[in-house]
């Protein structure tokens, strides 16, 4: 009972406290007492989270939609991981956006949906059956899509209304998908390792099924920028502002990532799908999304733009780490999702950081920027790196095991395939990513060093950027109780 | 105890009786004073038809009550079960919301001496649709039908813009059509049963087609009758006169119109399917694969209608004969669970489609009377309330969770899957397809209002209050909006016992 007030308090405080602001813009006038205030709501929203972390497994109905159907939140390894890295990058982004949103206007309004889709994620990483996580996965849609229009240009507005339609259809594909399994029993909750073989209903309707799984995945990989539904994300994600596009880019793609991993793992069962076409196709399209993600922002010369384009390439790193269906791939993905948030978020801050100091967007103006913002640009250096896959950090370690597992599914040319592209994105990442960093240190001649003023940003904006290098850095240096984690919860939902 | 009983077995008759009355006694009066009687009324007929629907439910039973006394076969009966008392306290209520929210624009739109006019017609139209849904006999059926007809057109008629005459000469012309159908099916179903008593026409009915006997003439006639009621109820393609009447009317006349006129008609349909010709025969007849077809055909072309509407009235309208389309289909599936399904959607829409117009109105009203697109830019930040109202509406059409359109489709997927082989894979398909589409128009519509972008400059500082009883409506269908949706399972179970009250 406990645990039901506080996840009721939990998922509540952000969303009635973004109300609370939305419906009083711009009458709290001190600025200081507003941000302590709005911190005070993320910080207590995080320490409430943590300490439902720590219950022991737990499964709540909070109200009986139907005979069949409930509203249900649920406690397991899953969902620890996803809220904690949710909560900790919505607080870090938080506080880089005190500073950060104070050359937009309008900035009630970013913090009150700001909190709301807070809320939203944390009723999200805890819903316990597929109809309340496609409420939540609506709701969270909608929440943040005034994130995305927060600037009301035209294109802002115009990426909006991409960013919506995409969004919609894909949740759409997915629902019409829950509907099917639904009619054949799953309305149940979550159960690790699936339960759909187990159930009456389902035998003799395999091809159905299958058919209904690929649009699924297909549909909750819209959220996750999977081809061939990805068109929206690296035209919605830039024109956020930056604070918003790091949380964007960072964690909600990924609640496509926890959408697919409740349907395939814990409703359906990885069991169904091993060796079937929708296995197939689905690591195809990961791995097609991987590599022309990375091409694509290769190519491109928008600071944001590029680092939008790279979360295309690396949120399907995860979606490849699960499709090949054994532990190391999934120990993968998931060790992947969490340095990616890390990594993409504090990139985008960067970004943020730059624009904030210098308005500069493209790559190009960025020569000699290290030399004026040395912490900022070598944030940025150290997270590429990771990113990138360079032993001792931590993305290393994630690809290791992604690798790992695309061998072991013993799928003739997949097995060697899976690891080339991923080379391949990879040397890719480096490319798009590390001459920023290289341009910025090193400026070359043209340079005039006597117009070099300093620019370094204030502690507010510093700090979540050095958080997310160290956390980056640091995991991939001891990562051994982190991965231990991963090894068990990876355990548990496939065997 | 008993005599309390028996008298609200009265109250059926009473609730149509007494909104003729209404009527009458409104004829020489002001408009202001028609106007409270109306309310009045409604309210009464409100409270009545609940009292029944509770009374229904609590017997267990459904009851026929004979006008004049006069015994079957012949005579005039009407019939209250659970479903029909259920639908008649729905059809009040939103007949009494859609009025409170357009009160004021009623007193706008039409001319002062035409206003007790307007209020003996919405009278007459609440007694021709009680009547519709109590009739137990064909004839009384087709009466009030056609009393539903001149009424509905006269409130459209009434504005007196050119348009609307238009539409309402538009109206007229497709709905006599459907009459006579309806009506020569009627002939052709007396002529050979004898009866115009549903109980004793569907016994004749059984007995004809266990011998085999006229298969072609009853062919005809469910064609006739099926056919007639869909043209009225605006089943594509016969919905041309839809968006011109739901669009230039006054707005209780389009939201009264939209969500329970054209709703009573498919309500008829389904009374007759059941207790005059019988499920079976019409499964057997093959009619409903028509309606199935039709159904989804509406279901797509409402929705690209609604999509390539300029105007936000015209979008609403053909997302009426989208949702109409759904209702049908859910009928063409031929199972109990599709049945439950189309009318629980009936319900859905009757509160979401009146909720949506009340909505639009209220921001057209801030953005200069101007119904097109672009004058609604960033409209909700002027009239709150309405901006609120379309939302809530939107978001139940294309069917989020909590609100009562999520589960209506919950309803249809499910029965589609139960459904005949060859149907469950187009149904799910088409209503994905329409789903998709729903959710592009209304909600670009409801990121239009939202975004303040290329405001002009007059609209600036338009602020409009909105009157007690406006807000009181609105509130109200948001609030019957949830409560359908997080409530639902009470209310498919009373709708599942009313279907097997008809049989």
């Amino acid at each position: 009972m406990t645990a039901m007030y506080l996840f009721l308090a939990a998922m509540l405080l952000p969303m009635l406290s973004g109300l609370f602001l939305l419906f009083f813009q711009g009458k709290l006038k001190n600025r200081t007492l507003k941000c302590i205030l709005i911190f005070l709501v993320m910080a207590l929203t995080a320490g409430l989270t943590v300490r439902l972390m720590c219950f022991e497994d737990y499964q709540l109905v909070l109200w009986h939609l139907t005979d069949k159907l409930d509203i249900l939140v649920r406690m397991d390894n899953m969902t620890r991981l996803f809220a904690g890295m949710t909560v900790t990058a919505w607080t870090l982004g938080g506080v880089f956006a005190f500073e950060y949103m104070k050359h937009e206007e309008k900035e009630d309004r970013y913090f009150g949906f700001y909190l709301i889709v807070m809320g939203v994620l944390i009723g999200l990483d805890h819903a316990g059956n597929l109809i309340t996580l496609y409420l939540f996965f609506e709701l969270m849609t909608l929440s943040s899509l005034p994130l995305v229009l927060h600037t009301l240009t035209h294109d802002a507005v115009m990426a909006g209304l991409k960013y919506l339609f995409y969004s919609v259809a894909g949740a759409f594909l997915a629902l019409f998908g829950i509907f099917y399994l639904y009619a054949h029993g799953a309305g149940l909750p979550f159960c690790e390792g699936g339960y759909l073989m187990v159930l009456d209903a389902y035998s003799g309707s395999g091809k159905m099924t299958l058919l209904v799984l690929m649009l699924m995945i297909v549909g909750f990989g819209t959220k996750a920028g999977m081809f061939p539904l990805h068109g929206w994300l690296p035209t919605a994600h830039p024109v956020a502002p930056a604070p918003a596009s790091a949380v964007l880019s960072g964690i909600i793609t990924k609640s496509g990532v926890l959408a697919i991993i409740r349907v395939v793992f814990y409703t359906v069962g990885a069991d169904v799908l091993r060796g079937s076409w929708v296995q197939y196709t689905w690591m195809t399209l990961a791995l097609i999304t991987v590599f022309m993600g990375s091409m694509m922002a290769y190519k491109e010369q928008v600071l944001k733009k590029r680092l939008a384009y790279s979360t295309v390439s690396q949120v399907s790193y995860i979606l490849f780490g699960l499709s090949v269906l054994n532990q190391d791939g999934m120990v993968g993905a998931l060790s992947h999702f969490v340095f990616h948030s890390v990594v993409k978020d504090c990139l985008f801050l960067v970004a943020g950081v730059i624009i904030y100091k210098t308005g500069k967007k493209t790559v190009k103006e960025l020569t000699g920027i290290g030399k004026e913002m040395p912490i900022t640009m070598w944030c940025f250096t150290l997270v590429s790196i990771t990113l990138v896959g360079i032993p001792p950090t931590s993305g290393f370690i994630s690809k290791w095991y992604l690798a790992e597992g695309s061998l072991q599914t013993g799928i003739g040319g997949y097995a060697w395939f899976g690891p080339v592209v991923l080379l391949l994105s990879a040397m890719l990442t480096a490319g798009y990513l590390l001459p920023i960093s290289i341009q910025s240190f090193f400026p070359g001649e043209g340079y005039h060093y006597q117009e070099l003023r300093k620019k370094e940003p204030n502690l507010l904006m510093l700090i979540p950027m050095l958080l997310f290098t160290a956390a980056a850095v640091v995991f991939g240096m001891f990562p051994g109780r982190f991965l231990g984690f991963l090894q068990m919860t990876a355990a548990d939902v496939i065997r | 105890m008993n005599l309390a009983r028996n008298f609200v077995e009265n109250f059926p008759c009473f609730s149509i009786v007494l909104c003729m009355v209404a009527g009458i006694l409104s004829t020489p009066i002001k408009g202001n004073h028609a106007k409270r009687i109306t309310l009045l009324v409604v309210i009464l007929v409100t409270c009545m038809s609940a009292a029944t629907f509770l009374y229904v439910v609590s017997t267990g039973t459904s009851f026929v009550y004979t006008m004049g006394k006069y015994p079957a076969p012949w005579g005039n009966e009407i019939r209250a079960g659970v479903l029909e008392t259920m639908l008649a306290t729905v059809f009040s209520l939103v007949m009494l919301f859609s009025l409170l929210g357009g009160m004021d624009h009623v007193f706008k739109d039409i001319p002062e001496e035409k206003i007790n006019l307007y209020f003996i017609l919405v009278d007459l139209l609440l007694s021709s649709l009680l009547a519709i849904i109590y009739t137990n006999d064909l004839f009384t059926g087709y009466v009030f039908v056609e009393i539903n007809t001149i009424a509905a057109c006269g409130m459209i008629m009434i504005r007196k813009i050119g348009r609307s005459l238009v539409a309402a000469t538009r109206y007229m012309v497709m709905s006599l059509i459907g009459s006579g159908l309806f009506l020569i099916g009627l002939a052709m179903l007396y002529d050979i049963t004898g009866h115009l008593l549903m109980e004793n026409a569907h016994l004749v009915m059984n007995q004809l087609v266990q011998e085999g006997k006229y298969s072609v003439p009853l062919l005809v006639i469910i064609s006739f009758i099926t056919v007639g009621l869909a043209i009225k109820s605006g089943l594509y393609p016969f919905h041309s006169w839809m968006p011109d009447a739901y669009g230039y009317s006054t707005v209780s006349s389009s939201s009264i119109l939209s969500s329970l006129v054209s709703k009573s008609y498919i309500i008829l349909l389904i009374k007759i399917f059941y207790r005059v010709i019988g499920f079976d025969n019409i499964v057997n007849s093959k009619i409903v694969d028509v309606l199935f077809v039709f159904g989804l055909a509406g279901m797509v072309m409402g929705s690209v209608g609604a999509i390539m509407a300029k105007d936000i009235y015209r979008m609403i309208a053909f997302s009426s004969v989208a949702q109409i389309g759904y209702v049908y289909m859910g009928i063409g599936l031929e199972t109990e669970a599709g049945m439950v399904a189309a009318i629980f959607h009936i319900l859905t829409h009757a509160i979401t489609k009146s909720l949506l117009f009340l909505a639009a109105k209220g921001l057209n009203n801030v953005s200069g009377r101007k119904r097109v697109f672009y004058a609604l830019q960033g409209s909700a930040f002027r009239n709150p309330l309405a901006g609120v109202a379309f939302l809530v509406g939107s978001l139940s059409m294309v069917g989020i969770p909590m609100l009562s359109g999520f589960i209506s489709k919950l309803l249809f997927a499910t029965a589609a899957l139960g459904a005949a082989r060859e149907k469950v894979l187009i149904t799910l398909i088409v209503l994905a397809v329409s789903t998709i589409l729903n959710a592009i128009y209304f909600l670009h519509t409801v990121v239009r209002i939202y975004t303040p972008v290329h405001v002009p400059e007059e609209f600036k500082n338009v602020h409009v209050r909105v009157s007690k009883g406006a807000a009181l409506a609105v509130f109200s269908l948001i609030c019957m909006n949830f409560i359908l949706g997080l409530l639902s399972q009470p209310i498919t179970d009373l709708i599942q016992v009313g279907i097997a009250m008809f049989a």
